[in-house]
């Protein structure tokens, strides 16, 4: 007989989310709702008498101060109840520590099948409320189907003695588990079993894995063992490693390159090892700190000689298109997985996000699975949750609005970590396995979840079947590993270590085997959540917040020891072999008998055409416009847009100074208010070094060249770093492309070969940059396929394909965190200087979409010209003669000027005329030109001549000084005013978007 | 005796995670600081008695979830409940900072009236904003309070970072932490004054501004803001302002903010001259 408890705060007390959910209802729906009281509802469906249900009741789950609770339904008045469950199968995270505090309180231990699950039910009071005004705040608010149910009650309609009665999301699967064999008489059986099972097999690769299981030794190998035909854990094994995920066949692919500017053809083999690999080898000859990079989970460069940094990035897009919430949160706290799972081991200091998604206010007849504003609450929350319960601060992040992310919003997220350079005197970056070594799993168990990605999420749902596909992380099963994993990397007890990410065990053993050559796993070990699991799910499953450790059995009983002591469960479940087979068995059975060198035979590469067409063969020009008259509203009118404009009601949810080692934030100034160019932490509290690290994101240049995009982003993310007195000569690169379908169909995607072409072009930029500023790439991701089909309104449904996206970062060390500088302007009268040249570079600018427009004059990046300009900032911040510094980044001059004037709160008066700007003439093109490599620096005037002194070789000019009037104030290149408004108005412009949101 | 250095212990475990850079800061106030897993000190193999100061950290706790530090404090009533009050009659010291704040009042450590170190008489909420905030607050110390730990402190500067701060209790709870000078910071405009409620100042609403509250000895404080977050110049949002200030003679270097180090070392203090 299960219990359900309900509890909500005693009625004199603010019901803060309550509050919450009838101001969204208002602004997004324009549903007024006069009042929602929020009823945590707790159902256990556990055995337990009426004494341990009373202590459970006022020792756990009622605060006597501020809540009441019951047995019976509460009786709170009521138009309409909605309540809101999860679907049997989902993380339910406070349901598990529920758990945990009944068995400690009580003393007792949970039998098997027994179980605790919460949910929620809202009150509304309004008595205008109608039943669709209840069911879109159930639906568009308050539950995403995929992992929610939901009951929606009149008033009149509630029994008050049932309540919602007793719903409990428990997983039946009613199943024996099975291995079957697959029938592979030919490549057409094969593929039709896979395209049956969702195998998703390569049809190219079909002829290859028919010929390994034909090939006659394997067969009296097989026959040796049991088996004949391959079984669907071979095949999965194989598809799971085959996968454009794991495999990257995209960026391993060929590519035939024609260029119909220049009219040649020619052939890229395989984009990874040209222009990502190869200068990487190459610059880590070059640079000592460059310690581990291309072969592990994440990249490591030095961060003093006892501490090496850890990075990688990541994105998690499908997921979180599909549960926004779920999606990122399991995918923040996945990345931070990579870093722990790196080397031996390395500490979580700091992670990043960011989002892109569709228009916030779109209002238009497509109609995504999730309105952009939704999508975008949905990932922040996520985030917030994801990071700040791991205790990792949140240091910097980014929100992109474009209308190609309503087909599939983007999700980034970047982690940092740190690691001894000695762990229990062995060297940290390496790792490796040995036979005889006992593979661990430890951490979370085994679903049906994840299980072949958000394929399955085409399957419709049962009472009873677990609606595993989308995923809800769970930081806090996933702290207490992180913590228990790091005392046993010093205790030594750890020789190999990697995370359980896309493909599971399939691809944490099957990787970490590679280096033994061979291991042995017995499925039936393996902890489930819950019975009927097949063999080849639990091998494939992504079940989130697990680690794959090996352990030398002489160190197996201390490693348990510790496990138990941090409340994680570890499991051994096979030994590394040096057999050359990859052999799975389940309760003695043989249900995989693979070579480990199979996947190194002989697959196919994918083949790509890629078809160029130079900006002005595809029609774009310059939009013919002439100078604007009154640059004061156009200055204010771009502060309001979404890109432009203040997101701090974002970056406040977000922990950014636990760990205590915050230096630049990621808002500075004198309200705090204002973004900082790059965030820099003291990882290591007791030295004065510094962590810096930037991002940048500017797609809407790919809508002219792909390539320059590229390197426009990348030398943004660099000025970034440079701009708070980053190194230019200690940059670690992270790449994430992010890009749509570039296999070319003529139905289904007939520009599939100019996007292929985009692509070679942003990954040849990405090489030159990387060459010439000298980064090498510590770690890097794809996402291909972002492309969505939205229905419309006329039942048809179109495709929409985000623009082609690279996120760049960067990471560097700085020696003495105290000579780093904000971007906020200190002090009236201090000089106001222009680092680098403006050029008529309007293309696919703020300012020409502010029209509609995009144009053609896309800015460039000039390495040879930059580079001095770097050393030389970078060379004055050192001396300590800059007062502040900002790059130039989206929105051009204008913007910037006012981006450090809010900083200071001060004004500025400003003469364009001593712009560098070569014969530019026009005041629109100088004000709003995105032109790359250019910063604004402040320098007080005593210290002028020693300034112009270190920039006597680079374009550097003064133009203007910092002013205690508080307005900025523009002087047109004759002199005349062209602009004057109040710092205070520029700043109330750039919140008013989204000033109101906390 | 005072030459001893004094020993501390910073909990871990279960989702805590602030104990890193909390140790570092006692250590910095002279303490010698041990983090301990809180499974260690229930299973005993490591034991209070060897310790002068206790801290409760921050962190999300078990998640969080049934209520802020909840279940953290159910764990440790059930399971070392009795040596929790006898560290604390033995005249030591115990910090509950954030997270280790809400546990505190849920293991009724405070408000600790008449003795009674059992009694759940206060609470913390959800803030008033409906979120969790990050952000720098001021704090007013009131001079009248007992407190050890905020001694010849009149404001400091410190962050918040938490969704559950918002202190409540009835009125007559309230008015006799008022009496006994228990309310020992409240959150404040820049220049000291009282938020009076006023959002961002008091980020979570709670009454009267109280961001932090002792025991009637004054040895056992909790506040939500972190202390240990403000162990370095560095960490004030305006220290790259003020280093400007400073070089330009506008500043000197002695009147730069009070870092959240000086409470951790009136802690050490009180312990040195009480073993002294």
């Amino acid at each position: 007989m299960p219990h359900r408890l309900e509890i909500t705060l005693k009625s004199d007390l603010l019901d803060a989310e309550g509050k919450g959910i009838c101001n969204k209802a208002a602004s997004y729906f324009d549903i007024k709702i006069d009042d929602i009281r929020t009823v945590h509802v707790i159902t256990m469906d556990v055995d337990l008498s009426a004494d341990q249900l009373q202590t459970v009741r006022t020792e756990i789950f009622t605060n006597p101060v501020t809540q009441i609770s019951s047995y019976d339904p509460l009786s709170l008045a009521f138009d309409w109840c909605i309540w809101v469950g999860y679907r049997p199968g989902v993380k339910d995270n406070p349901g598990s520590t529920a758990v945990e505090a009944i068995e400690d309180v009580l003393n007792i231990r949970l039998a098997p099948g027994e179980d605790v699950y919460t949910s929620r039910r809202f009150c509304l009071s309004g008595d205008h409320l109608n039943r669709s005004d209840a069911e879109m705040v159930a639906d568009e608010l308050l539950s995403n189907d995929i992992i929610q149910q939901v009951r929606v009650f009149a008033k009149e309609e509630w029994d008050q003695n049932v309540g919602i009665g007793y719903i409990i999301p428990k997983v039946k699967l009613d199943h024996t588990p099975t291995v079957s064999t697959i029938p592979m008489d030919s490549d057409a059986a094969l593929m039709q079993v896979s395209d049956e099972r969702n195998l998703a097999l390569n049809e190219n690769d079909v002829p290859v894995i028919r010929s390994y299981f034909n090939n006659p030794e394997v067969r009296s190998q097989r026959k040796h063992i049991g088996l004949t035909q391959p079984t669907d854990v071979e095949l999965e094994y194989i598809s799971q490693a085959r996968s454009d995920h794991c495999n990257h066949n995209t960026f391993r692919g060929v590519f035939t390159y024609t260029d119909f500017e220049t009219g040649k053809t020619e052939t890229v083999d395989n984009l990874f090892k040209t222009y990502i690999e190869a200068p990487t080898l190459f610059l880590k000859e070059k640079k000592d700190w460059v310690i581990s990079v291309l072969w592990d989970n994440a990249g490591v460069g030095r961060f003093d000689e006892n501490h090496y940094y850890v990075i990688t990035g990541e994105t998690h897009n499908s997921p979180s298109n599909m549960e926004a919430y779920g999606g990122a949160i399991t995918g923040i706290v996945g990345v931070y997985r990579d870093p722990l799972g790196t080397g031996l081991g390395s500490k979580l200091v700091m992670g990043s996000y960011g989002f892109c998604v569709g228009d916030r206010d779109y209002s238009g007849d497509l109609k995504p699975r999730l309105h952009p504003r939704r999508l975008l609450d949905g990932v922040i929350e996520g985030v917030r949750d994801g990071g700040n319960k791991s205790g990792i601060p949140t240091g910097f992040g980014q929100v992109t609005f474009h209308p190609g992310y309503m087909g599939k919003c983007l999700v980034f997220v970047t982690a940092l970590g740190i690691m001894p350079a000695l762990a229990a005197g062995k060297p940290s970056e390496l790792k490796t396995t040995s036979p005889g070594e006992l593979i661990v799993m430890c951490g979370g168990r085994v679903g049906k979840d994840g299980i072949h990605g958000v394929t399955a999420s085409s399957e419709t749902f049962s009472a009873h079947t677990p609606a595993g596909h989308v995923q809800i992380g769970d930081p806090y099963t996933q702290k207490k590993m992180h913590d228990f994993l790091l005392e046993a990397r010093d205790e030594g007890l750890i020789p190999h270590i990697t995370d359980n990410g896309g493909g599971g065990l399939s691809s944490s053993i099957g990787e970490s085997a590679m280096m033994s050559n061979g291991c042995e796993v017995y499925l039936e070990k393996v902890p489930l959540k819950y019975d009927g699991l097949d063999q080849w799910e639990i091998w494939v499953s992504e079940s989130q917040e697990r680690m794959t450790v090996s352990v030398k059995p002489e160190n197996i009983d201390r490693f348990m020891a510790l496990s138990a002591k941090h409340a994680v469960e570890s499991t051994v479940i096979g030994k590394y072999t040096d057999s050359g087979k990859l052999h799975i068995s389940y309760n003695g059975e043989t249900c995989a008998y693979v070579n480990m060198d199979l996947l190194k035979s002989g697959f196919p590469e994918w083949e790509f055409e890629a078809q160029w067409y130079p900006p002005q063969q595809r029609g774009l020009y310059e939009p013919v416009i002439a100078e604007p008259k009154n640059f004061n509203a156009v200055l204010l009118d771009l502060l309001v847009r979404p890109n432009i404009c203040s997101k701090q009601w974002i970056t406040r949810q977000y922990d950014h100074e636990v760990q205590g080692g915050s230096v630049i934030k990621p808002l500075v100034g004198k309200d705090r208010d204002v973004y900082s160019d790059a965030t820099v932490i003291r990882p290591v509290l007791s030295s004065s070094k510094g962590l810096v690290f930037s991002q940048a994101l500017l797609p809407m240049y790919s809508a002219i060249d792909a390539y320059h995009m590229t390197t426009c982003t990348i030398d943004e993310a660099i000025r970034r770093m440079v701009a708070v007195g980053g190194n230019p000569d200690h940059i670690g690169g992270v790449d994430n492309f992010c890009w749509p379908s570039i296999q070319y169909d003529p139905d289904k995607n007939p520009d599939g070969r100019f996007k292929a072409a985009q692509l070679v072009r942003s990954c040849r930029a990405l090489y030159d940059m990387c060459m010439a500023y000298g980064i090498p790439l510590l770690s890097g991701k794809d996402s291909m396929y972002v492309d969505g089909h939205l229905p419309g309104k006329y039942g048809e449904s179109h495709k929409v394909s985000a623009l082609e996206t690279m996120q760049f970062s960067t990471v560097g060390v700085t020696d003495n965190i105290e000579k780093c500088v904000t971007m906020d302007v200190k002090s009236a009268g201090d000089l106001v200087y222009i680092l680098g040249e403006t050029r008529n570079e309007l293309g696919g600018s703020e300012y020409y979409d502010l029209f509609g427009c995009i144009g053609k004059n896309v800015p460039q990046v000039f390495t040879e010209k930059f580079i001095p300009t770097y050393n030389a900032l970078f060379s004055a911040i050192g001396k300590g003669l800059v007062a502040s510094a900002h790059g130039i980044y989206r929105g051009g001059l204008g913007i910037h000027l006012s981006m450090i004037a809010m900083g200071g709160n001060l004004g500025l008066d400003i003469d364009l005329a001593c712009v560098p700007a070569g014969d530019i003439l026009r005041n629109d093109t100088l004000l709003f030109s995105e032109s790359a490599g250019r910063f604004l620096v402040t320098v007080a005037p005593q210290l002028r001549d020693k300034f112009e002194e270190i920039c006597a070789d680079i374009s550097c000019a003064c133009i203007g000084s910092v002013t205690p009037s508080s307005t900025l104030a523009i002087r047109d290149a004759q002199g005349n005013p062209l602009i004057s408004v109040a710092v205070a108005d520029l700043k109330a412009a750039w919140k008013k978007p989204f000033g109101t949101l906390v | 005796m005072t030459t001893l250095k004094i020993k501390a212990l910073v909990l871990t475990g279960y989702g805590l995670n602030c104990d890193i850079e909390t140790a570092y800061a006692l250590e910095l106030a002279g303490a010698i600081a041990d983090r301990v897993h809180i499974n260690a000190i229930i299973d005993g193999s490591v034991s209070l008695d060897d310790y002068k100061i206790l801290v409760f950290g921050g962190g999300f706790s078990w998640g969080d979830d049934h209520g802020a530090g909840v279940i953290q404090a159910v764990r440790m009533k059930h399971n070392i409940g009795s040596r929790l009050t006898r560290f604390v009659e033995n005249g030591n010291l115990v910090i509950g900072i954030c997270n280790g704040f809400q546990t505190i009042v849920n293991l009724g450590l405070l408000p600790g009236f008449d003795n009674d170190y059992q009694n759940r008489s206060v609470a913390l909420t959800y803030n008033d904003c409906g979120n969790f905030r990050d952000d720098w607050v001021t704090l007013a110390i009131n001079s009248d309070s007992p407190c050890v730990f905020t001694k010849n402190l009149t404001t400091i500067e410190l962050p918040v970072r938490h969704g559950e701060g918002k202190f409540v209790a009835d009125e007559k709870i309230i008015s006799r932490l008022i009496d006994n000078q228990q309310v020992a910071c409240q959150y404040a405009i820049p220049d000291g004054t009282p938020a009076d409620k006023k959002f961002p100042y008091n980020p979570n609403g709670s009454m009267l501004d109280i961001a932090g509250i002792c025991d009637p000895s004054g040895r056992v404080f909790g506040l939500m803001p972190h202390p240990e977050a403000f162990n370095h110049f560095t960490n004030h949002p305006d220290w790259s302002c003020l280093k400007e200030k400073i070089k330009r003679g506008e500043l000197d270097a002695e009147s730069l903010p009070v870092t959240g180090i000086r409470i951790f070392e009136n802690a050490v203090n009180f312990i040195s001259s009480s073993s002294g």
